[in-house]
């Protein structure tokens, strides 16, 4: 066994510290969480569409539509919100601290005003969690849903706070830009919730 | 390469060694006392925790049976009154189920996976701090519960309505539900470290075609628990907010559906059984291999069918509910997918049966529980035939003939196989061998009393005994078989007792196990037992399944990791060719903080939903400390701290 000191070696120690996409373990963190979350979300639409066959009435009566323009407006902010979180993903590619600055800035701003609407919307709903089956999916899946944009929103404030205040350190180019898909996620989550809850043929009746 | 070969080397081989082992000793340090048990993220550390705290779960949900046997032993005993009762059976299934089974087996995959695969951690290593202590959190909660006479009461899959509002008033129910929560979440991060630490950090050469077939098992039941586990996380959360906002998911006279429950529960509650039926599958199959020498029979079906089961567990979950009224067409199809189930698990035991055709295995301890698996499993596999099918399941449903099937299934397919797998990786844990002989006795005492337990339970369901009574009539004539089942759970707990005393005894008085003794095949047997902070002294590299069997003499090893960093090498999905080098980051107080801040917020949202809201505020602190960086990393700096 004495050749043991002369046994080939792989030498790793040329290998990057860091890398993108599905080579870094962190993007099939993220991956998983979004599969997690994915299927809760799923499960909330089967939970919907379950309740709504099972309806003798359908939205219950008493229930209005808080208005397809507003609805459609705020999903409009949250799409849009994609943009600046897409520019935030290609400057930290570059290491573009400025260009992160202002893009996770202008979304987080996107943010805030889409979380305002939200709030207008919510409190301007004609029924409550506790008043039927209809109301207690409508409220969870917002409740659930704003609690990510929420989330989504502290995630950005912290990494501008880091990113003014330093140290700023070469895995944060990854995290950032796994920050912006995560977000993607969240706005795509709600596109399908908005077509099921505003788009309902039901509801759509009782404008 | 064992140890004490390599320090055979050269001096200048031997010197340098050293120094290397100094550096990684010093760079992986695990904290001691109470601080190492707050702060640590050693996988090793935390898989024995897991593994610990579940078999403490597993004494005392084994105690709260051992009360049920002794309450039903005769007609009409007076020893537990119904409440009593009902509290003993549903935490003894929630205990058994959420505390014991589910964390054990992940907990031994958090600490056998990377030396498995050769690397050095778990891929998020705080992250699996923080699931441990969460799932601490839902333990003690259900039995502060159980011991303030406030245990939950409605059984372990909580139908409602009997759980709902109306039915149960007080806090048990709402203990169960966020109970669930906790170990769900600590379940979820746990098979979201395992999926990327197993896609990205196996030795180089480890192609997905030659990982260790244990390895795959934690795969695929990590996969389970990811689509599985957000089922009851969202139903549990929907009967807490039943409970406590008044909200209608359930309540038919305001649109909810009961049977919603149901089937949210059961979409998780059935892969729920294979996610702790497959690691047991994994331990299997070591077992197998090291006690015959010799290379499963079947790698790509036994792969095939861990894969098949796993997709295949997704499609059954109504044939929990064939006593609802669901139309038959729909029964039929779940019917049809139940008895299918058969064919993988079927599978996988005749390619066992022909790895130990004709060899010569070691009857030691480790085989004795899988033979006894075998045995004990394929009964349990027949009387699930049976039950698949609709007629027969309106019979027996709800009686004995369920309990016995399912202690068939589970303590057949999973704890026979735990026990094996403890007997046979203990040793390296602890770097001390088992008694032979008592491992043997307890072995016939489990094997001999679980039988004399459950077997007669078949009978009284087909008799018409229900289950969940706490006593029943002397003119029914099950008094006979229920003092038979009483007396073997003596046997049983017995043996479980010797299994435990056996552990303990080798703590002190154990022979000395060395690196690898059982002549294994896998790559935790190559490190020292137990294995050091860092793992290995240099990540070996693999050229075959069976790594250890097909190394070559000139197998290469792996330098150029940085020693004074927490350095882990990344390889690609497939073939496991190295990509680049990660950073882990080292012992941490914050996950443990994160853990008290969830725990804080739901058990405060059991009695008020802003608890949700103060909650948020401890629980984002956490996080903000938990990212901040602090350069303890020595990671490349893009833009230095300004002051």
């Amino acid at each position: 066994m004495s050749a043991i000191a002369e046994k080939p070696a792989l030498d790793v120690s040329g290998l990057p510290t860091v890398a993108d996409g599905p080579r870094a373990p962190l993007w099939w963190g993220v991956t998983g969480i979004m599969a997690i979350e994915g299927t809760m979300f799923a499960i909330l639409v089967a939970t919907y569409f379950y309740l709504r066959g099972a309806a003798v009435e359908w939205p219950p009566t008493g229930v209005r539509h808080p208005g397809l323009g507003i609805t459609t407006l705020n999903l409009a902010i949250l799409l849009a919100s994609i943009v600046p979180m897409y520019l935030v993903a290609r400057a930290a590619g570059r290491q573009d601290l400025k260009g992160i600055r202002l893009w996770l800035l202008v979304s987080t701003v996107l943010m805030v005003a889409f979380l305002a609407v939200r709030g207008f919307i919510l409190t301007g709903l004609t029924f409550r969690w506790d008043s039927h089956a209809y109301g207690s999916v409508v409220w969870i899946a917002a409740a659930l849903h704003t609690t990510h944009v929420l989330t989504g929103t502290g995630e950005n404030l912290l990494f501008l706070a880091l990113l003014l205040k330093g140290p700023v350190e070469d895995k944060h180019m990854v995290d950032l830009r796994l920050n912006s898909m995560y977000w993607y996620f969240v706005v795509l989550a709600w596109v399908v919730f908005y077509c099921i809850f505003f788009l309902d043929p039901g509801l759509l009746q009782v404008r | 390469m064992s140890v004490a070969e390599v320090e055979d080397v050269g001096y200048a081989g031997e010197n340098a060694d050293a120094e290397e082992r100094r550096r990684l000793e010093r760079t992986w340090w695990s904290p001691k006392g109470l601080r190492g048990w707050l702060t640590d993220v050693d996988h090793k550390a935390i898989g024995k925790r897991y593994v610990g705290t579940a078999l403490v779960f597993f004494a005392l949900g084994g105690i709260e049976a051992l009360l049920m046997r002794l309450q039903l032993a005769r007609p009409e005993a007076r020893l537990i009154g119904p409440d009593r009762y009902d509290q003993l059976f549903t935490v003894h299934g929630s205990t058994m189920m959420f505390l014991f089974a589910v964390p054990i087996m992940l907990g031994m995959g958090t600490y056998l996976v990377p030396l498995m695969i050769g690397t050095r951690n778990l891929a998020f290593p705080r992250l699996n701090a923080f699931s441990y202590w969460v799932y601490v959190a839902g333990g003690l909660l259900l039995y502060a519960g159980l011991f303030t006479n406030t245990g939950p009461d409605a059984g372990w899959f909580a139908y409602v309505p009997l759980s709902g509002p109306a039915f149960s008033p007080g806090k048990r129910v709402d203990i169960w539900a966020q109970m669930i929560t906790f170990t769900e979440i600590s379940s979820l991060a746990v098979a979201v470290n395992l999926i990327t630490t197993i896609f990205k950090h196996r030795a180089p050469g480890m192609s997905l075609n030659r990982v260790p077939l244990f390895v795959w098992s934690q795969l695929v039941t990590s996969f389970m628990v990811v689509f599985a586990m957000p089922a009851v996380m969202l139903c549990s959360l929907m009967l807490a907010l039943d409970r406590l906002v008044d909200t209608h998911f359930f309540n038919p006279s305001e649109g909810g559906d009961a049977l919603l429950w149901q089937h949210l529960f059961w979409f998780f509650g059935h892969p729920e059984v294979y996610i702790i039926f497959i690691p047991a599958l994994g331990m299997v199959s070591s077992i197998i291999a090291a006690s015959t020498r010799r290379e499963v029979f079947g790698y790509l079906p036994m792969v095939m069918s861990l894969v098949a089961t796993g997709f295949i567990g997704f499609g059954l979950w109504v044939h929990h509910m064939f006593a609802t009224g669901l139309p038959q067409l729909g029964a039929s199809f779940f019917t049809a997918a139940s008895l299918m189930i058969a064919i993988p698990s079927g599978t996988q035991i005749f390619c066992w049966l022909a790895t130990l055709w004709g060899s010569r295995p070691r009857f030691t301890t480790p085989l004795l529980y899988v033979l006894g698996f075998f045995f004990v499993f394929v009964i349990g596999g027949l009387t699930g035939v049976m039950l698949g099918s609709v007629p027969l399941d309106l019979q027996v449903h709800d009686t004995f003939f369920v309990v016995a099937h399912f202690h068939y299934v589970l303590i057949g397919g999973a704890v026979f196989p735990l026990l094996g797998g403890l007997s046979f990786w203990l040793p390296k844990m602890t770097g001390r061998r088992l008694s032979e002989r008592l491992g043997r006795l307890s072995f016939w005492l489990v094997f001999v009393g679980f039988n004399v337990t459950f077997f007669p339970m078949h009978q009284l369901g087909l008799q018409g005994m229900p289950r969940r009574v706490y006593t029943y009539l002397p003119e029914t004539g099950w008094g006979d078989l229920n003092l038979l089942a009483t007396i073997g759970a003596g046997i049983l707990g017995l043996g479980v007792l010797v299994f435990v005393v056996n552990a303990l005894q080798s703590l002190r008085h154990g022979e000395m196990a060395g690196d690898d003794p059982w002549g294994a095949d896998t790559l935790e047997w190559s490190t020292s037992s137990p294995p050091p902070s860092y793992n290995f002294l240099r990540l070996p590299t693999v050229a075959g399944r069976y790594a250890l069997w097909s190394r070559r003499d000139d197998q290469p090893e792996v330098t150029g990791l940085r020693s004074d960093r927490r350095e882990m090498l990344v390889t690609n999905l497939l073939d496991a060719e190295p990509d680049h080098r990660d950073v882990l980051p080292g012992p941490t107080i914050w996950p443990f903080i994160l853990a008290c801040g969830v725990a804080m917020t739901f058990i405060y949202a059991i009695f008020n939903p802003w608890g949700f809201v103060v909650g948020a505020v401890p629980c984002a602190v956490a996080l903000i400390a938990w990212f901040w960086p602090r350069g303890d990393m020595d990671r490349d700096v893009i833009m230095e701290k300004r002051s």
